[in-house]
């Protein structure tokens, strides 16, 4: 009988979650908090809010477990140093100011800033967290496990073979040789943000062609056991962020893109303007020789492990695109992906490897990511009238959304504790019916104010997906982890331009489940649109005023929070 | 002091490093130590910049 807090922070989104007696309680990233994008910092609000939620105090707490060894990372840091000695010498400065300031001492950090004994504090392996936060989430009795980011440590992939309560390493791969680095200098070298813009460069892939595969040979180079290398000369990981590849890189693939620099109009034959139409082929090119490696990857641990099963974590297990491929090329009969299976994920990952270890079962199976932050209904009512708005109680609040749908309006969704991961999930979402294309203008530029490029997401019930999609049932589409190909072309507003979408499928329990079956019960298609309910470069709304803020300031046509629907008063 | 109470993070630090196979980062370890306590004492980067070159 355990209470244990994982925590996740320093390198992209830093999170929080809370495991109580092999049971996940609550898990959160900082972000939403914060109402910082992408926040990284040590994550307090959000160990905070967890703590409340599982109604506990800090000193409660058996164990705070840190999601990586902060001395192995050290290690590699001052290996990687050495090793690219003079090159890398104008980056040591930073370097040694960021290890001095704060990564050396997180788990002293972590003790004081949460006011526990430094004793409790304690870390376990990034790997293995992210290994353990997608398996023991699963529903799999028995799976392969992959994991693959940028670095952790110094592991760049994890091959796992889990079972039962067990978790068994089997191999790796190492710095510099990693996936999410290689994709990391291609989102810079693409002109969008690292850390950010992967999802970005992912939608992007679909308006090219692979012609580049030749020169991305001289630059990843894979090996018949699955294995790959990249070419150092290429990469400078050691640099900040927005310049991880070297100018060979550029002699190779030309120029690259400003930073955001805007796209052409796209037209039938791809881009206007060659250079947009070269970045979207280097794009595909990237896309495809990831997915390659990955296949090579996930081949041999299938051989390896002789499991039916696969799991994957990691910030690439993301990349949906990836994910459907390897769900039709690699053999297994199913794979599941959390919701959160990026850094945020290590979190709950380290949670799980602590409340294991203290003799807790397994976790049950993840069924749903509301795991965050509820409503607070009385509060959100009186902002709503302070703020001018009209509020009105709702007995049949799917029945009235489905109303607000049928007349081709946009409507706010917030229901329940916020989502785990970066996707809404039918909780804090946007949706209108998919199939009335003319929304699109409003959506992207009014709206989410985002480019026209980037692809919006159906959500339909697990029953009806297969009238709509080419849909295998498998554990990734309830957390939005994987694409499906469009059979029905009235769904063109979902629809990417390579003919996928990334679906997402509901049943009993999702707030959304309601407004499906009385779309399809009334003669509708129960296919939604589902994007974020967020600003441009905003994090997940959260809380009430999150939800309140941005329905007040967007175009949005009603507001559908708990029992209550808002409107804004007719002028 | 917060040092006093970093103490155990020390330890495990040195604990990590005070293997064979690591010896060869000894160096680098004390430097980035040093030059951590630089900062520590002189509150701030820049007054350490007119060392850095010689350092390295």
């Amino acid at each position: 009988v355990a209470r244990i807090l994982g925590i996740s922070a320093h390198y992209h989104e830093a999170a929080a979650a809370l495991v109580i007696d092999g049971k996940v309680v609550a898990a959160l990233a900082e972000e939403r908090l914060s109402r910082v994008k992408n926040d990284a910092r040590l994550p307090f609000r959000a160990a905070h809010k967890c703590l409340e939620l599982g109604q506990l105090r800090a000193q409660d707490l058996d164990e705070v477990v840190f999601y990586e060894d902060p001395f192995e990372r050290l290690e590699r840091v001052l290996v990687t140093s050495l090793r690219d000695y003079p090159r890398g010498a104008a980056g040591l400065p930073g370097i040694f100011r960021s290890q001095w300031g704060s990564r050396i001492w997180v788990l002293d950090l972590l003790a004081e800033g949460l006011g526990v004994s430094r004793r409790v504090v304690t870390h376990r392996r990034h790997h293995h967290c992210h290994a353990a936060s997608a398996f023991f989430l699963s529903s799999f009795e028995r799976a392969a496990v992959l994991t693959v980011d940028g670095v952790g440590e110094g592991m760049t992939t994890g091959l796992f073979l889990g079972e039962g309560n067990a978790l068994t390493f089997e191999e790796c791969l190492t710095f510099p040789h990693s996936l999410g680095l290689l994709y990391a200098a291609f989102t810079a070298y693409l002109g969008f943000e690292v850390n950010e813009g992967e999802h970005q460069v992912m939608g992007l892939s679909a308006f090219g062609k692979p012609r580049y595969l030749e020169k991305f040979a001289r630059v990843v180079r894979s090996f018949p056991d699955g294995s790959f290398e990249l070419v150092p000369e290429f990469f400078n990981f050691q640099g900040d962020a927005s310049a991880l590849y070297s100018s060979r890189l550029e002699g190779v693939f030309g120029p690259s893109r400003a930073y955001k620099r805007e796209f052409g109009p796209f037209g039938e034959d791809g881009f206007e303007d060659p250079d947009s139409q070269r970045f979207a082929d280097i794009a595909a090119s990237l896309q495809a020789t990831l997915e390659r490696v990955l296949l090579g990857l996930c081949r041999r641990l299938r051989t390896k492990t002789e499991s039916s099963h696969l799991c994957l974590a990691g910030g690439v297990a993301l990349n949906a695109l990836a994910n459907a491929r390897i769900f039709r090329e690699a053999g297994f009969q199913d794979i599941f992906v959390q919701p959160a299976a990026g850094d945020a994920g290590g979190a709950m990952g380290a949670a799980i490897l602590g409340s294991l270890e203290h003799g807790d079962p397994r976790p049950a199976p993840l069924d749903s990511a509301a795991l965050g932050v509820p409503l607070d209904e009385h509060r959100a009512v009186e902002l709503a009238e302070a703020l001018g708005l009209l509020v009105e109680p709702c007995e049949d609040i799917a029945g009235a959304a489905v109303k607000q749908l049928q007349s081709g309006n946009i409507i706010a969704w917030a229901q329940g504790r916020s989502e785990w991961g970066p996707r809404a999930l039918g909780q804090r979402s946007i949706l209108c019916r998919a199939d009335l294309p003319s929304l699109r203008t409003r959506l992207t530029d009014a709206i989410k104010k985002r480019e026209t490029f980037r692809p919006f997401a159906p959500v339909t019930l697990e029953s009806e997906a297969p009238r709509y999609f080419e849909y295998r049932k498998n554990s990734m589409t309830p957390f939005m982890t994987t694409v499906c190909q469009v059979r029905d072309p009235e769904l063109a507003l979902v629809t990417h331009v390579d003919g996928s979408a990334r679906l997402q499928t509901v049943k009993e329990g999702n707030p959304l489940e309601p407004v499906l079956s009385q779309m399809s019960s009334k003669g509708n298609k129960p296919v939604l649109l589902n994007t974020s309910l967020n600003g441009s470069g905003e994090p997940l709304a959260t809380t009430e005023g999150d939800v309140l803020g941005l329905f007040s300031r967007t175009n949005i046509d009603a507001l559908f929070l708990e029992r209550y629907l808002i409107r804004r008063p007719t002028r | 002091m917060k040092l006093a109470r970093r103490i155990r993070t020390l330890w495990s630090l040195f604990a990590h490093f005070a293997r064979p196979s690591r010896f060869f980062l000894l160096p680098l370890l004390v430097i980035l130590l040093l030059t951590g306590a630089l900062l520590a004492a002189t509150s701030g980067l820049s007054y350490v910049a007119p060392f850095w070159y010689a350092i390295f």
